[in-house]
């Protein structure tokens, strides 16, 4: 219901492809999944999973990229596999209903779904690094292992006394993390408890493995989020089993939404850690982990998206990942429905960065929807339904300067140009805009929108408006415009435009009616008896405008004709 | 003696909206009183007994509101999450409310603990209800299934798992203690019998069903969802009876008005509209400054309460009627009604001969210097600002008996400034109006013929004709314009007529009388 829209503290799942970044999958406020290229900015795909809301997508994991051998639905795919070799495909999508969703973005279907027997929502899904094997935790407080060769469930154990709100594989595929309140390793061999720590009092939101140490060397660390907490916890698993305590925290601004984490892989290299949080800023973390320290760590940088207003607005940031190499950020900021990606890169630390950006704020791009990009709508699964075509065409002239990455200075440069390509583009809408708007303002009689639609000035837009008029709003249009034809002239004169547009375009309709004339005789009626006074009131304009003329030039006081009498005598 | 004959004041049709009865009652509100809640207000309930609370349910609290008082006079607020659907029981001690966490909880209206905690559901509760026999509750949920609670062991009675979609909206019968209607977003209404264990009828709404409505008859069930409000006769088994689309979004709330006469019918479009229950048509229209997601109306329609989107809460209390001011008035004068009681009931006998007094003439003040012949003066106060605001036509009759007088010039004659300006914007302000024009344009035509040696003269004056002017060239733009439409009109006209001469002289004999009727009301129109 309409009261359920006001809710701000849905998390709408926002995350990128794993290794070549090419995808970010993007779960909107209307439920539909959206998978953006990062090179190219253009929608790739879009995937509607229910038509509810109740089933809309809570958590997305990529699958891991990996060349496919097996399982038989997939043999058709081979000959494709092998040239998208790195490129990730499957994706998992866990949703409010209870089932999970395998889509895959090579075929740009779905692949299959999952279904638990228990409708509770599926919180989190995590990939096994190496096998086929998907995890889901769920609202009923189980974690359920899916075997994905058969799509079948292979096991399913009760996890916390609380909902699973978060799940992560060890890099080694050995060890599972699960949290709902307490977080739980989990050896997956046999299915025990390996740990348990505590400290966290609300939900936790995010779990990452920081290092790929095995567990009993004393050099594994993982890293926790949860929700209402302005922290970033690190927790060390120590071969003595007395981890009571998280070792490091990373103080942030606000809870936090999306995590990205670069792990470290031996003692000499540091971890890298970016985190998006709720109020839209992004923190990067750089830290060596060697071992408790007791003071929480600020981060490094900080960024603060903002356009260049005349007072800035700030513009939350969705999700950001680091780069291979030390000097890249991969961010989506914006909104859902529209993320504007873009690639970062520095020469130097990262705080210069902020400066940069503010400058190139200025040049929010909106994204294009591909023309290739494919709508599946609810039903039927595969069932396609094209796109609209208009705001393509318009589209197509701009997406050829966005396919490539612009420098700074050619975004500059283009403000000037878009900024009067969207008004073309504004102005070409709002006749459709009108129609729509006409026509519920006259079913509902509505006074605002009606006055808003027929005090436009512009001829166009009158035309374009009438001609997309459905018929049956024809006559209640009419009547309408017949009660606002009585009266002062100066509204008038606008509203004998909407009834010309209506004569001329619906002739044939109007000429068809059988009661034509009771349904316009009251008009013709009032027509006729404004016009009658026509003839007086031109003749007493005429001697008014005689008298007025003659009082302005009245200035004027020599005089043009002058009698001299006498002068003949 | 002929005596004085008033000027003829004629009557002109008002322009604009029909004023009805229906429009004068729906109007006579005060100015609504607005309070902020806390979130959007998704439920409002009155109690059925007096003094007439009523229950506000918005976000995670339920503020229980007096009929006049603009604060809460008691509030609920051990909900964990969003409240939804406060109701009273019928004796009005009891108010049950569901939650976003699934739970119903049950209150003592002058308590404030949950009296009762009903566990069962799985998803977030948004309807609750009593029966009619008071002792259990009627519940829908967002996981598909509604259930029945006993209220003295908060026992489970029964479930219901036929709807396939979150349960919006229910009401029970007030007659029947075991019949209730729900809604679900699946498009569809059931009936159940708590005596069988299933649907005894299933309606299909075609949208998903956000609010019911059962008369009180109880033959007819209203349901509202998408853009339509449908009606639907129980009676008959479901029968649709009318549908009606008035709005232009979703339709999120019903009312009845007390006397089940009128029902009201909100929507996320910010309207109310009221419809007349005999017709189905609307006769009267509310605005609102946001979505509309509640509507409630206080017995005898004291009040309409409207809870929107943007947390704000609208009341709005009727005025004090008529009837209330005139017993006032009576109640001051009664003493000297009393002394002249004698002389009114004095009743005449059959031998008394009646002396009939002369009725004395009540003439108004401009008829009174018309009939001393005091033009200039009648013209005067027939301008005053009063009369030439509310009801020019009466300067227009005055103006149009000194015509037919013959005395309009010397009336017009004679004005300094000020009055001659008074004058002109009267003109400026009605002179295109097609029914004053034929008197004015004669007045306006003496006013240039007497003062145009006097233009140059006053900047205000001079001022106020090339206004007129810039009017006049208006209107005879306009004028033009309307010619042309006419023009297509006469065309249209036109080619629309063989088609209905063609059945006249083929088979006239059908349905003669309808044609008759159009055959001769166009020649008047082609005539005119």
């Amino acid at each position: 219901m309409a009261s359920d829209g006001g809710s701000s503290s849905l998390q709408l799942p926002c995350v990128f492809s794993p290794k070549s970044r090419q995808y970010l999958a993007v779960c909107a406020q209307d439920g539909r999944l959206r998978i953006w290229n990062t090179d190219s900015k253009t929608i790739n795909q879009e995937y509607v999973p229910s038509a509810h809301l109740s089933a809309t997508c809570t958590c997305i994991a990529w699958g891991p990229c990996r060349t496919v051998k097996e399982g038989p639905q997939r043999k058709k795919r081979k000959s494709e596999a092998v040239q998208v070799e790195e490129k990730a495909d499957l994706l998992a999508m866990g949703t409010a209903a209870g089932s999970v969703l395998l889509y895959s973005t090579a075929k740009g279907t779905l692949h299959c779904s999952l279904v638990s027997l228990e409708h509770a929502g599926v919180n989190c899904v995590h990939w096994h690094p190496e096998d086929s094997v998907l995890y889901s935790g769920s609202d009923d407080t189980n974690i359920v292992e899916w075997d994905l060769q058969s799509g079948k469930m292979r096991s399913k154990w009760k996890a916390d006394r609380a909902a699973v709100t978060s799940l992560c594989v060890s890099p080694d595929g050995k060890l599972l993390l699960s949290a709902g309140h307490v977080i739980k390793m989990w050896d997956l061999d046999t299915k025990e408890l390996y740990r348990k720590f505590t400290g966290h009092s609300t939900a936790v939101t995010t779990l990452r493995f920081a290092t790929t140490r095995p567990p009993d060397s004393n050099g594994l660390y993982f890293v926790s989020g949860a929700a209402h907490d302005r922290l970033i916890s690190v927790w060390q698993v120590r071969e003595d089993g007395k981890d009571k305590n998280s070792v490091v925290s990373f103080t942030l601004t606000d809870e936090p939404r999306h995590v990205d984490l670069v792990p470290s892989n031996s003692k000499e290299e540091a971890v890298r850690l970016a985190v998006v949080c709720q109020d839209g800023q992004l923190h990067l973390f750089e830290h060596f982990l060697n071992g408790p320290c007791k003071k929480p760590f600020s981060p490094s940088c900080s960024v603060q998206m903002a356009d260049t207003r005349e007072s800035p607005m700030p513009i939350p940031m969705l999700a950001a990942v680091l780069g291979r190499d030390s000097r890249s950020v991969l961010l989506a900021y914006g909104n859902h429905l529209q993320p504007v990606i873009e690639q970062v890169v520095s020469n130097s630390t990262f705080s210069e960065i902020t400066n940069l950006w503010a400058q190139m704020m200025k040049t929010v791009k909106t994204p294009v929807v591909n023309t290739k990009s494919k709508v599946l709508v609810p039903g039927l699964p595969g069932h396609q339904a094209p796109l609209k075509g208009s705001h393509l065409e318009k589209a197509s002239e701009k997406r050829k300067k966005d396919t490539k990455e612009m420098s700074i200075a050619e975004q500059l440069g283009e403000i000037d140009l878009s900024a009067t390509s969207s008004e073309k583009v504004k102005a070409s809408l709002q006749t459709d805009n009108y129609a729509v708007l006409l026509v519920q303002g006259l079913e509902s009689n509505d006074a605002d929108i009606l006055n808003k639609v027929l005090q436009t000035r512009k001829e166009m837009v009158i035309k374009k408006t009438v001609a997309r008029l459905p018929l049956s709003a024809v006559l209640p249009l009419v009547k309408e415009l017949t009660n606002r034809l009585q009266g002062h002239p100066f509204a008038g004169i606008l509203m004998v435009r909407w009834l010309k547009a209506v004569l001329m375009h619906h002739t044939s309709y109007l000429a068809s009616l059988p009661d034509l004339v009771t349904e316009l005789g009251v008009l013709y009626h009032m027509i006729e008896s404004r016009v009658k006074m026509f003839h007086k009131l031109t003749k007493l304009h005429g001697k008014l405008y005689l008298l007025m003329t003659n009082m302005v030039s009245e200035v004027d006081h020599t005089a043009k004709l002058v009698y001299e009498d006498g002068e003949w005598d | 003696m002929a005596s004085y004959k008033p000027t003829n004041i004629p009557v002109y049709p008002k322009l604009g909206e029909k004023v009805t009865e229906e429009t004068l009652y729906w109007k006579n509100y005060k100015t609504p009183i607005q309070i902020k809640e806390f979130g959007a207000v998704s439920n409002i309930h009155f109690s059925p007994v007096t003094p007439y609370n009523f229950a506000v349910t918005a976000f995670t609290r339920i503020h229980l509101y007096g009929l006049l008082s603009q604060e809460p006079v008691k509030t609920f607020t051990r909900f964990k999450d969003t409240a939804y659907c406060g109701r009273f029981r019928s004796d009005g001690q009891l108010l049950v409310a569901g939650c976003e966490d699934s739970v119903v909880r049950l209150f003592d209206v002058s308590g404030k603990v949950a009296l009762r905690m009903f566990k069962g559901h799985t998803k977030a509760v948004h309807v609750t209800d009593f029966t009619s026999d008071r002792y259990q509750i009627l519940t829908g949920s967002d996981d598909y299934t509604c259930c029945l609670w006993d209220i003295p062991n908060s026992a489970q009675l029964n479930t219901y798992q036929e709807h396939t979609d979150y349960i919006r909206c229910g009401v029970t019968s007030q007659l029947n203690r075991d019949l209730f209607v729900t809604g679900s977003y699946d498009h569809s209404l059931k009936v159940f019998d708590a005596r069988v264990d299933k649907s005894v009828m299933t309606i299909n709404h075609g949208h998903p069903v956000e609010s019911l409505l059962l008369y009180p008859s109880e033959g007819l069930l209203v349901s509202a969802g998408g853009r339509y409000v449908r009606v639907w006769d129980l009676l008959k088994g479901g029968q649709p009876l009318v549908s009606l689309k008035n709005h232009h979004k979703t339709v999120t709330c019903l009312a009845l008005s007390s006397n089940g006469q009128r029902l009201l019918s909100g929507s996320l479009d910010r309207h109310v509209k009221v419809y007349n229950t005999t017709s189905y048509k609307v006769v009267h229209n509310f605005d609102y400054p946001a979505a509309i997601l509640s509507l409630a109306l206080a017995p005898e329609d004291e009040s309409i309460v409207v809870g929107m989107t943007n947390s704000i809460l609208s009341i709005k209390h009727r005025k004090p009627s008529e009837e209330a001011k005139e017993t006032a008035g009576h109640q001051r004068r009664r003493p000297s009604y009393r002394v002249y009681a004698h002389r009114k009931s004095y009743v005449p006998k059959q031998d008394d001969y009646l002396v009939s007094k002369p009725v004395r003439q009540h003439l108004a003040k401009y008829d009174k210097q018309l009939k001393k012949f005091n033009v200039s003066k009648a013209l005067d106060t027939a301008l005053e600002t009063w009369i030439r605001g509310r009801k020019p036509e009466i300067t227009v009759a005055v103006i149009r008996e000194l015509d037919r007088r013959g005395t309009l010039k010397n009336a017009l004659a004679g004005r300094d400034e000020q009055e001659l300006s008074r004058l002109l914007s009267f003109l400026i302000a009605n002179l295109v109006d097609a029914r004053f024009a034929p008197v004015l344009i004669t007045a306006a035509e003496m006013i240039l013929d007497i003062y145009q040696s006097i233009i140059g003269q006053s900047p205000v004056v001079d001022k106020q004709l090339l206004h007129l002017q810039s009017l006049l060239e208006r209107e005879l733009d306009y004028q033009k314009d309307l010619l042309e439409v006419l023009g297509m009109l006469d065309t249209m006209f036109a080619s629309s007529l063989p088609k209905i001469e063609l059945p006249c002289s083929g088979i006239s004999t059908s349905n003669g009388l309808p044609q008759g009727q159009s055959t001769a009301s166009r020649p008047q129109i082609l005539a005119a």
